[in-house]
């Protein structure tokens, strides 16, 4: 067996985009796209950031622990440092009190650094549809992948990491700025801008929003944007 | 049991034992306490009634909180000796402002709660941190959510809200769910705060600069 | 009936470990005359993203050296107004919120709430509802219990109790799935009754359980109770005494590690807690080792109270047969006119309360969790809906705890007092 079975596309076959090897069965060298092979790299030696606040912690460690062991996708590193971390995984809930802690953990983690934003709490508030808590952490930070549920089980969030993992392999190294731009005037500042966080986080006509009067009519309480105080 | 009249009568207590003390229809309270605290402070004993079968309730005059909570501490017939909770009720409409102290005697093994009616114009009780160390953090978190002022308590800041939080106290009814600004604002003073900015080396200093930290981070709308 | 209370009994002579034989201690305090640096008081900030601090917990640390002088915790970042947001919900709905709080046990969050609503109205619920509810209880318990451990272990170096620990949890997550279809967010509870029977074959699935659990606890016990690496961590550090321990509101298992007699099952029995054999563990010392042994002893007498409680659940309706209360079953719902107009009621206006308020208070995992429910007339929505969490009050006695210790120290007192920011923000 050559070093070649290891590869994606191994084996002596050469494939699109694949990895190739010359002189079948004496693997001396082999010829590939550098896009391929350090891709290949960083998909496969991920280290997550664990930014876990809330109840999907804890399936966040469930993942980790034996029974579904992160470490067999290459994600045996849990960093708890930002500054030696590949994916942020943000999991549970995050109020606008956490909001610079996390921005700023996102801030300093290097390129090329992706989000996995775990659970209907961080992915859009979920039930939080309340006074304290962001609407979603695509307002604060850029997200890669979003994981439904509440919590996802530990199968869904290594599917995610799956799909990092897939999202890497397209990445290309010739269009690293234009994947990794950033604006250092940005820090500290919403992700997005005005309309568009008001049009992520507009209400929506679940019961929180209806209040039953003492005569039985039903109305939508005010929207809050009415509420600012001038 | 069946039929639609069950729909209008409303649910029925399956223990009919239950039915004769329980909820709305409060009966005298044979709670030894009560009738102690009667004796021993006169007027300054509001009202008394039991709730929910077998939970005694007494409404007390705020202005003299401090002497019978002392009082319930010490006295070898009482002897609450553990503060359970302090906590706020906020029933909206200009009714006052309610805050709760629920304890417990370890040495007699009961429960009582007492309750003191607050104005809106007049949101202010003495602490009783110098009583119950654990009612330190209790009394913050009223502060912080219902803009009740402890008097004499060693640290009054904010403590579940940033120090400087501008939209009021979260559990007053008359709060929005959603808070008082928009989400884009909201998000904006989020990330704008300084995670260092409370807590420097001068405010640790006790009996220092929290209370300054506290007078700061009053709400500008200015709560009534 | 068993005695009410054991004591632990764990040898503290210096000289002898806990099996007997000579220990040397390897973090004895080593004596020498350190000249006088003339040091500054330093600050330093722990967390709210920190791996040691169980949540997004800050503590700010004025330390002189290594020494902790002083220690503010700086809480809230996990604040999701759960009080407020009950106020917009009906008595029912708002069950799906008590298992955020304390993820760590849900079931227990669960139950006290729905206890609080159900003295607030006067339901009795019935017989078999009781054992169950009982039953999940103690299970969680021991769930949340585990995870103490597995994280408390990671904390003095040890990683090997938390695989042990989480290969046991994920029995106990199998339960809550076959019994509600989650792992965490149960909701497993109604005002009056359950979600659901206990399905076909559960508690077969929980007797499974309970056999085996028992043999890794014991091996996690002989991992750490006798390990001189934990004894040094955790012996003496972070004491409290019981008057102190009550007066700063401590509950739980670390009240009783400080010798004071105080658990809600004993003393406001519910759900006939007063009828099961199960003995308290009481500490002696007040420090992190007696908390650990509580917590470790609680465990073993929750598969005491599970047993029996299996073997007495008896048969029956789970819920109140009350259809102001409890939902008609589906069935019921498509053929029957009442049926199905009791179910439009309850699901459009629900349950209306009477007037008053409700403290209920329950043993949880962490110590004693009170449910606050205030009512008004026929209001099927709480004015006020409050929850006491042991956690809370917990965590405020830390700088008590940790001054003059070493900030590793602080570390382990932090994860001894078995926090959770899920219930301590709200």
């Amino acid at each position: 067996m050559g070093l070649g079975d290891l590869l994606p596309g191994g084996g002596t076959q050469k494939s699109e985009g694949g990895l190739g090897m010359f002189g079948a069965g004496s693997p001396t060298f082999l010829t590939t796209k550098i896009d391929e092979v350090i891709n290949w790299g960083r998909r496969n030696s991920l280290w997550p950031m664990p930014f876990g606040t809330a109840c999907c912690a804890i399936e966040m460690m469930a993942a980790a622990a034996s029974n579904f062991d992160l470490a067999r996708f290459g994600m045996e590193r849990m960093s708890f440092s930002p500054r030696q971390a590949d994916v942020l995984i943000c999991a549970g809930r995050v109020p606008y009190k956490l909001a610079p802690v996390l921005r700023r953990i996102w801030d300093q983690m290097p390129q090329p650094k992706w989000c996995v934003s775990m659970g209907a709490c961080a992915s859009s508030g979920g039930v939080f549809d309340v006074y304290s808590m962001v609407q979603g952490i695509d307002t604060i930070v850029p997200v890669d992948v979003y994981v439904p549920g509440c919590p996802p089980r530990p199968e869904g969030l290594i599917y995610g990491l799956m799909m990092i993992q897939e999202k890497i392999r397209q990445e290309s190294l010739g269009r690293h700025f234009e994947h990794r731009a950033e604006d250092p005037a940005l820090v500290a500042a919403p992700r997005a801008d005005e309309e568009e966080i008001v049009g992520l986080t507009g209400p929506f006509g679940n019961s929180t929003h209806q209040e039953k009067l003492a005569d039985g009519r039903i109305v939508r309480s005010p929207d809050p944007n009415d509420d600012v105080p001038v | 049991m069946g039929g639609l009249d069950a729909v209008e009568r409303g649910p029925l207590p399956s223990d009919a034992s239950a039915t004769s003390d329980s909820g709305s229809a409060a009966g005298e309270s044979d709670h030894p306490s009560v009738a102690a605290l009667r004796a021993k402070f006169g007027d300054a004993i509001q009202g008394d009634t039991v709730h929910a079968g077998d939970q005694t309730v007494v409404w007390i005059d705020p202005a003299r909180s401090l002497e019978i909570l002392t009082w319930l501490k010490d006295d070898p017939g009482q002897k609450y000796d553990m503060m359970s909770d302090v906590t706020g009720v906020d029933y909206g409409g200009g009714r006052p402002v309610e805050v709760v102290y629920q304890m417990f005697s370890t040495t007699h093994k009961r429960a009582l709660r007492i309750r003191c009616k607050l104005p809106l114009d007049a949101l202010e009780i003495d602490s009783v941190v110098g009583l119950w160390v654990g009612a330190n953090w209790l009394e913050r978190e009223v502060y912080d959510l219902f803009g009740v002022t402890f008097k004499g308590h060693p640290d009054l800041r904010r403590i579940l809200m940033p120090q400087d939080y501008a939209e009021g106290h979260p559990l007053r009814k008359d709060f929005p769910l959603r808070g008082r600004f928009s989400r884009a604002e909201q998000t904006r003073r989020a990330l704008a705060q300084d995670v260092e900015r409370f807590y420097g080396p001068e405010e640790l200093v006790e009996g220092g600069a929290p209370q300054q930290v506290a007078a700061r981070s009053e709400p500008a709308e200015g709560e009534g | 009936m068993a005695e009410r209370t054991i004591e632990l009994n764990v040898s503290r002579n210096p000289e002898m470990g806990v099996d007997g034989l000579p220990k040397a201690s390897p973090l004895a305090p080593i004596d020498i005359a350190e000249p006088d640096l003339g040091t500054e008081e330093m600050l330093i900030n722990i967390g709210p993203q920190h791996p040691a601090t169980h949540g997004v917990l800050r503590l700010i640390c004025e330390l002189d050296g290594e020494t902790v002088v002083d220690v503010t915790p700086d809480i809230g970042f996990l604040h999701s107004s759960f009080e407020k947001l009950g106020e917009y919900r009906t008595w029912n709905q708002i069950v799906t919120l008590t298992d955020r709080m304390d993820y760590l046990a849900p079931l227990i969050y669960n139950c006290a709430y729905v206890m609080s609503v159900e003295k607030l109205m006067g339901i009795e619920v019935t017989e078999r509802c009781k054992v169950v509810r009982v039953i999940i209880m103690e299970m969680d318990r021991i769930f949340g219990h585990l995870l103490w451990l597995g994280t408390t272990a990671i904390d003095v170096g040890a990683f090997t109790p938390f695989l042990y620990a989480f290969q046991q949890r994920e029995k106990i997550y199998k339960l809550h799935e076959s019994l509600t279809g989650a792992r965490i967010t149960t909701s497993a509870t109604r005002v009056g009754g359950m979600m659901a029977d206990l399905p076909e074959g559960w508690i077969d699935q929980l007797n499974d359980f309970l056999d085996h659990f028992p043999n890794t606890l014991g091996e996690i016990d002989r991992l750490l109770t006798g390990n001189q690496i934990h004894i040094g961590r955790t012996q003496g550090v972070g004491v409290i005494g019981a008057d102190e321990a009550i007066n700063y509101g401590l509950t739980g298992a670390n009240l009783r590690a400080a010798g004071v007699d105080y658990d809600v099952r004993k003393d406001q029995p519910y759900y006939d807690y007063e009828t099961y054999d199960f003995e308290v563990p009481i500490g002696e010392h007040g420090d992190c080792y007696d908390r650990y042994l509580c917590r470790m002893e609680e465990m073993r007498q929750s598969v005491r109270i599970l047993r029996q409680a299996i073997d007495r659940l008896p048969g029956g309706p789970i819920n109140v047969q009350d259809p102001n209360i409890s939902l008609p079953s589906k069935t019921d719902c498509m053929s029957d006119m009442e049926s199905m107009i009791h179910h439009f009621k309850l699901i459009t206006d629900g349950i209306p309360a009477p007037e008053g308020d409700c403290y209920m208070a329950i043993e949880g995992s962490k110590g004693e969790l009170g449910m606050y429910v205030v009512a008004e007339e026929g209001g099927t929505k709480p004015v006020r809906w409050r929850i006491r969490p042991p956690s809370f009050v917990n965590l405020s006695a830390i700088p008590k705890l940790a001054r003059g210790h070493l900030v590793s120290d602080l570390i382990m007192i932090n994860a001894s007092l078995d926090i959770v920011l899920g219930e301590i923000d709200r």
